[in-house]
């Protein structure tokens, strides 16, 4: 018997079981079963006790809720677009008029938010991407300990942090940015989707289209096996109609009889078939373009004002609706001058010429990014889940046989091709830059970094408010491991990273010397020491000038309504729908130190060396990696 | 005039094809490179430990490529300075100066390195300015020279 037919005979198996027995009620031990998995398929838990927080079952289940209840905001728009009188195709090409945008907008918003794409329909793009944390991780404590999100086959979760999808699809689609002289080497890589660049855009032109085509796919994310789920499930959803006005598409696909019991398995339980269900070459190139249609409208809510609305105190500014305080002013005088945060996280402000600049066109809606890539010396975060999904699961597949001898060369491993990112397109050409990017991260616009839910009005602990009382605050993770839990502790680590060299020898995480304090004067070694950006690192600023920065950020959150100053984020759309609980600081604790106690030492390198299929793929890098 | 008219519009239609699209990226266009680039502060040693040392030097801004490159051409021997270290840096535009950093790793205890410093671009590109050979020696195992403490 197959393996792909031995395997659905199993899952069929277990679904019947699973019919027949009462699932468990919602412990919040994830070593119980999951309310969200058939009851005979176990969970994924491979983990060492303390590595998943003790409420992630019942956070997840939170978040479903959440998502479920913007998704019925939308189909409320849906309704409402139905109501006023769909958009009709109109002149030549045919262009629908006259509500064209928001027809794509609201199909963007219905497919973002959708819990049937996933196997268990239990995960939708947004379980991991939600608005009151600017689009990225939604659950404190995961923030907090495993750094990547739970899939839907619970527990198996990713390696990175999720990124904020705000602004994300102005990124122009990866290229070489060479000089004027081709003949000469060299040029820096630009533009591109994920923190490793992996989604380049170069078929659908537009990278955060393409970036929306992998997570349903990615078997720690949704873990469809197949992307013609997507067309399935669409075909299957209430929203259809919208989706055929937009893009025309045809649904009459000959769908084999076991279709449903594919896509309600996930990814890895048909081996490396990466087209577990059998359609014909026609029927395929239809789910392929719906698949392309798919990402285009999530690309096209997150391009809305949705999503990127360009609300913030910096854009209140710019259009004389605000005037900062003297210490916004300040702020961001010290973003541009001896920060120098704006010289990779552009601004459109340079100190030299005073107020916009109209003749580059970023000025007036700044961006506050420039599209590329940096390796600003992380260390390794023993904390990250992937180091220990090296075990088979239920279904026989391994998410990370390399364990804990994976290393993340980010850029680097994209452009080998190599494990746990993807097939380089222009491998032919850009192969050989693999040693110039080991280690490399995308830089990150850094609108939205400090957005939280208007309860918990703060990312920092150990704030009080005017009366001396505690604020509560939004617990999140920063940089693309998570390592970094407050937005005083990242410029601290842009600011001191080098100005506390270590003289008894470089050290890894959970292994600062005594005397000193990890993340306040201990900063452990880089994951990856190749190509290290030294543009940070030793800014020399103060306490007060770092805090001070933290402003500049906060600065750049957008939702902000000059008629209500003091209310944080206000206009955002769906700020409001965190359910959970903020976090009240514990005593001891401030921004500088969050997160210090769940701090883990790191495992020996020497035990477990970068693996071969990571490090040792040509061209290898510039220096070995630990 | 309906010539007239055509050449208008496919001028017109050609320059908004050579427009950048504003909605999709911000990529500032290249700066034209500095006729001339001098070091005014250093080089000198920012930070050392046994096994590895910071150099950093101050140029004008060189500009030309927003991604640059220190290079520390250095070694035991001031006539043979054949390692190098290059430290990556990206330029920022409004700045008049150009802190330039780079790291020595792998280095030995209680050893004096010579060095010598440049820079360029990403491409390659020399920026035409060269440091004179310095020195630093590396302190013994367990201790530390801190030059740029951060301040308080």
């Amino acid at each position: 018997m197959r393996q792909d037919t031995r395997t659905l005979v199993r899952a069929a198996f277990a679904t019947v079981l699973g019919v027949l027995s009462v699932p468990l009620a919602g412990s919040t031990d994830a070593r119980a079963q999951p309310v969200d998995l058939p009851a005979n398929i176990p969970p994924y838990n491979p983990y060492p006790s303390g590595i998943l927080p003790a409420n992630l079952q019942s956070e997840l289940d939170r978040v479903k809720r959440e998502v479920e209840t913007i998704e019925g905001r939308y189909f409320a728009e849906y309704q409402a677009l139905i109501s006023a009188g769909l958009p009709t195709p109109t002149g030549l090409p045919p262009t629908l008029f006259p509500s064209g945008y928001d027809a794509n907008r609201i199909l963007g918003g219905l497919l973002n938010f959708d819990l049937n794409m996933s196997p268990f329909r239990n995960v939708a793009c947004s379980s991991c991407h939600m608005p009151y944390a600017g689009f990225s991780g939604p659950i404190p404590s995961v923030n907090l300990t495993m750094i990547a999100y739970p899939g839907s086959y619970r527990y198996r979760a990713g390696k990175r942090v999720a990124q904020r999808y705000t602004y994300s699809p102005r990124f122009p689609v990866l290229h070489l940015n060479q000089q004027k002289n081709f003949m000469l080497r060299g040029g820096t890589f630009t533009g591109g989707n994920f923190w490793d660049g992996r989604s380049t855009g170069y078929l659908l032109q537009s990278p955060d289209a393409e970036q929306a085509q992998h997570p349903p796919v990615d078997t720690q994310e949704h873990g469809l096996p197949d992307t013609a789920c997507i067309a399935l499930r669409i075909s299957q959803a209430a929203y259809r109609p919208l989706f055929e006005l937009v893009w025309g598409v045809d649904f009459d696909i000959s769908w084999p009889s076991n279709v449903e019991q594919i896509c309600s398995l996930p990814g890895g339980a048909f081996g490396s078939n990466a087209t577990p269900i059998p359609l014909s070459a026609f029927d395929r190139t239809k789910a392929n373009n719906i698949y392309d249609h798919w990402g285009q409208s999530i690309s096209f809510l997150e391009a809305s004002t949705d999503i990127s609305p360009f609300t913030s105190k910096v854009d209140a500014a710019a259009r004389g609706q605000y005037t900062p305080t003297a210490a916004e002013a300040a702020s961001r005088t010290l973003f541009q001058g001896k920060g120098n945060c704006n010289s990779c996280h552009l601004d459109g402000f340079p100190t030299l010429n005073p107020g916009p600049n109209p003749g580059v066109a970023a000025d007036t809606e700044p961006l506050f990014t420039c599209f590329g890539y940096s390796n600003l010396g992380l260390p390794l975060n023993p904390r990250d889940s992937i180091f220990y999904e090296s075990k088979a699961d239920f279904f026989g597949f391994n998410p990370n046989p390399d364990g804990m001898r994976f290393r993340d060369l980010g850029f680097g491993t994209f452009l080998r091709s190599g494990p746990g990112s993807a097939p380089n397109p222009n491998a032919t050409n850009w192969l050989s830059f693999a040693p110039l990017t080991d280690g490399q991260m995308q830089t990150s616009t850094t609108r939205n970094v400090a957005m939280t839910p208007p309860q918990c009005p703060t990312t920092e602990a150990g704030q009080v408010d005017a009366n001396g009382k505690p604020i509560p605050y939004f617990q999140k993770e920063f940089f693309h491991n998570g390592y970094i839990k407050s937005l005083k502790q990242l410029v601290h680590f842009y600011n001191t990273r080098d100005a506390f060299p270590l003289p008894g020898g470089p050290v890894t995480s959970g292994h600062c010397p005594p005397g000193t304090v990890e993340k306040v004067n201990c900063w452990p070694m880089p994951e990856v020491r190749n190509n290290i950006d030294m543009t940070v690192g030793n800014l020399q600023l103060t306490d007060a000038e770092e805090n001070l920065l933290v402003i500049a950020l906060q600065f750049q959150t957008d939702g902000f309504d000059p008629a209500n100053p003091t209310v944080p984020g206000i206009l955002y759309k769906n700020i409001d729908t965190f359910t959970g609980q903020c976090t009240i600081t514990a005593p001891g604790v401030t921004a500088s130190t969050q997160g210090n106690e769940t701090i883990i030492p790191t495992f020996s390198l020497t035990q477990f060396p970068c693996a071969t299929d990571v490090c040792g793929v040509a061209p290898l890098p510039s220096m070995p990696i630990p | 005039m309906n010539r007239l008219l055509a050449k208008l519009a496919i001028t017109a239609m050609t320059g908004s094809l050579l427009f950048s699209n504003p909605i999709v990226a911000q990529i500032l266009p290249p700066q034209k490179k500095a006729a001339h680039v001098e070091i005014t502060k250093g080089p000198e040693l920012e930070s050392a430990v046994s096994y590895m040392a910071i150099v950093r030097w101050t140029t004008a801004n060189p500009r030309g490529d927003d991604e640059h490159y220190g290079i520390v051409n250095y070694g035991t021997d001031p006539e043979d300075l054949s390692q190098t270290a290059k430290g990556h840096i990206r330029l920022n535009r409004a700045h008049p100066e150009t802190i330039f950093r780079v790291r020595l790793v792998d280095l030995k205890p209680q050893t004096t390195y010579y060095y010598k410093v440049t820079s360029e671009d990403s491409a390659g590109q020399s920026d035409g300015v060269e440091g004179p050979i310095s020195h630093f020696t590396t302190p013994p195992a367990g201790e530390v020279i801190n030059n740029y403490p951060q301040p308080k």
